[in-house]
């Protein structure tokens, strides 16, 4: 089956599913996709008649983690009266891994949650096919067979999909999410996700100084917008540690050190949280693709505890837990 | 005034020159998209675009601009002005969009005169723009309905039009004029050349196809401060602020001070805000008015359609559609617009 013949199955599967909810009224509201007005894009929605539910799209720009929408709850999903809605979403692995994630660390309540699972198949890496088209304005872009195809005034240009859908995508084990309430297609159940970490093999050949210079140039277009910790589903904290101001605990310009000191203190925070979905490098305005720091603190995690964020929801994540037997080598010994 | 002809073949010869009196300023491609950037080497300039992801507002209010320094000299402080603020600047290659959003920054920038930021000011008026005619806007460019057009040149010094090989180049300010005379070597301009560009101005304004009607909006707006569209458009917003940031008009800064005791200095620094942040209009007392991402997406239309209109009688929006394309949720203010203008009185 092609990718595109796959699409309209699941997108047709997200209707119905969405129609039965709200008629049976066990949600209030569908969030899900709906058709972008741009090349390139969907946009959130939110459906709360079953007869708007055909405004549900699924294909493969569906960038934003909808799992955002949750933590903290956005005021329109909560009725002064009721309190919080009930909420049916569409959910792929990561959005799903990232609802897991939420409700172990209690920023929401999954029974208030009603997950319509579907098995994801890649999500497009706009950023490269922006920029192998370069200065030529993309009018229409589709998916058809195994390619994506790219449309603009006198030109036509194909990528093959599988090598131009987000790299963290090309990686991705958990692609229907680990939990569902209803499930479009067959979802999976993961209890021990087997990874080579592919992606970070090159990143770790390097030498110090050379991942030194890496991350250096990597960040050093920074504009410290934030964009990358308002798209992460897993960022809700009320005050960022970076926005603190009694007492500053970091400075808040763009000098490099301080870039520096922001992102990396924000991977140390996503250390067994994070969930791959790769949200913080789609929104980027200037491009940074933080999916290699990420990345590389979840191989650290699986290799030292075994752990894979959003699978299970029973099991804390390493930094919120500890074990006696737990490896202690940065304790320095008494002589 | 006269008008000649600049071959692309001598964008080196034109940037050697005047980058002996001015910091030149071009469009380059860094990492993958267009943005302006000090140019070292003339072959980095990227004159082939449509327009650059990034504005050039950071050449003159850059996402962190120093407002002074000072030190302790015993029980003494030391206040440092920033230096150079006068040194001439050259940003070639703006389109007429941009340019426009520079006339808009100078307005906030003064407010009538009455309230002057020296910082801002003195930049601009040492910096001189030679914008380039926008041969091809794209889908999402609105310009035309917000005071601008595709080759409005009121805003530059000197423009230019693309006519393939080259340009046809006409100064515009007196100072762009003197800029045109000392490059004696350039090229005279012939009739065909001027009609061709006429005919690309004509082309490149039909291209625009969204139309907006600023004035009705301001007057709904002033009627629909508590609406429930406020709701409707703000759904889908992550609060990123990615329409901020890439937005040539928006000015919104933040103040903070660096203190360093152990060496006895600090600074004062002007950096980047965006009314997307929750920390925007955050009180003291912890209240913030505009609270949630209702109220912040409903200040970014009210700034650019009804407060900024009323202050200085123009709209705060240069139609440049950076914000259309680039917003990661698609919340397309193009869409917002019509919306609005919809809403019955």
């Amino acid at each position: 089956m092609g990718i595109e013949e796959e699409n309209q199955k699941i997108e047709k599967s997200i209707r119905d599913i969405a129609r039965d909810l709200l008629k049976n009224k066990e949600v209030d509201v569908i969030i899900g996709y709906t058709e972008g007005t741009v090349p390139l894009s969907t946009s959130p929605i939110i459906i709360r008649d079953e007869k708007d539910v055909d405004k549900l799209v699924w294909n493969n720009f569906c960038y934003i983690n909808l799992a955002k929408y949750l933590a903290p709850r956005m005021p329109q999903l909560v009725d002064p009266e009721k309190g919080e809605l009930k909420v049916g979403i569409v959910t792929k692995g990561c959005v799903g891994r990232a609802l897991i994630q939420l409700a172990i660390e209690k920023q929401i309540n999954l029974d208030n949650v009603k997950i319509i699972g579907i098995p994801c198949n890649g999500i497009v890496n706009r950023r490269r096919i922006e920029k192998e088209i370069g200065e030529k304005e993309i009018l229409e872009v589709s998916v058809s067979e195994d390619n994506i195809i790219v449309k603009g005034k006198n030109f036509e240009e194909s990528f093959p999909f599988s090598e131009y859908i987000n790299e963290l995508c090309k990686q991705c084990k958990i692609k229907s999410p680990p939990k569902v309430d209803s499930c479009v297609g067959e979802c999976g159940e993961y209890e021990s996700v087997f990874d080579e970490f592919n992606d970070v093999k090159e990143f770790e050949s390097k030498t110090p100084d050379e991942k030194w210079e890496y991350i250096n140039d990597l960040l050093s277009t920074c504009t410290r917008c934030y964009a990358c910790r308002e798209a992460c589903p897993m960022c809700y904290c009320n005050l960022c540690f970076v926005d603190q101001n009694k007492p500053i605990w970091f400075g808040k310009t763009t000098d490099q050190t301080e870039i520096l000191m922001f992102h990396l203190i924000r991977a140390m925070h996503m250390a067994g949280r994070c969930v791959a979905c790769g949200a913080c490098s789609s929104v980027c305005p200037v491009g940074i693709d933080l999916n290699l720091i990420t990345r590389k603190l979840e191989q650290m995690v699986k290799e030292r505890y075994n752990f894979t964020s959003g699978i299970d929801i029973d099991k804390f994540p390493p930094m919120m837990d500890f074990e006696m037997e737990d490896e202690q080598e940065f304790m320095l010994e008494e002589d | 005034m006269e008008q000649k002809i600049l071959l692309k073949k001598d964008i080196g010869k034109l940037y050697n020159e005047l980058s002996k009196e001015f910091k030149f300023y071009a469009p380059i491609n860094e990492k993958g998209y267009i943005t302006f950037r000090k140019i070292e080497n003339p072959d980095n300039i990227v004159l082939d675009y449509l327009n650059s992801k990034i504005p050039p507002k950071d050449v003159l209010f850059p996402e962190k601009d120093i407002l002074f320094e000072y030190r302790y000299e015993g029980k003494e402080v030391i206040i440092e002005e920033p230096k150079n603020l006068d040194e001439k600047k050259i940003i070639f290659g703006i389109r007429p969009c941009d340019a426009y959003s520079f006339e808009l920054f100078a307005n906030f920038f003064s407010f009538h005169g009455n309230c002057k930021d020296e910082i801002y000011l003195t930049k601009k008026e040492n910096t001189v723009l030679i914008g380039i005619g926008c041969n091809s806007p794209r889908q999402t460019c609105f310009c035309t309905s917000v005071g601008g057009h595709p080759f409005k040149k009121e805003n530059v010094d000197i423009f230019l039009v693309d006519l393939g090989n080259k340009y046809l180049v006409e100064s515009i300010s007196e100072r762009g004029e003197a800029i045109v005379k000392s490059l004696s070597w350039l090229g005279k301009a012939n009739d065909e050349d001027k009609q061709k560009a006429e005919e690309l101005s004509k082309k490149a304004e039909e291209m625009i196809t969204t139309q907006i009607d600023p004035d009705k909006i301001d007057k709904i707006l002033d009627e629909n401060f508590q609406h429930p569209i406020w709701s409707e458009i703000s759904e889908s917003c992550i609060s990123c602020g990615t329409c901020a940031y890439l937005c040539p008009t928006c000015t919104c800064f933040d103040v903070i001070d660096e203190n360093d005791a152990y060496h006895n200095r600090g600074r004062r620094i002007r950096i980047w805000d965006t009314c997307q942040s929750c920390l925007y209009t955050m009180e003291t007392s912890g209240h913030n008015p505009r609270g949630s991402k209702i109220e912040r997406c409903r200040n970014r239309i009210m700034h650019k359609f009804s407060y900024y209109p009323k202050n200085y009688d123009l709209t705060g929006c240069v139609g440049c559609g950076r914000c259309v394309l680039y917003c990661p949720a698609n919340n397309d203010l193009r869409y917002i617009l019509k919306e609005i203008e919809q809403i019955e009185s």
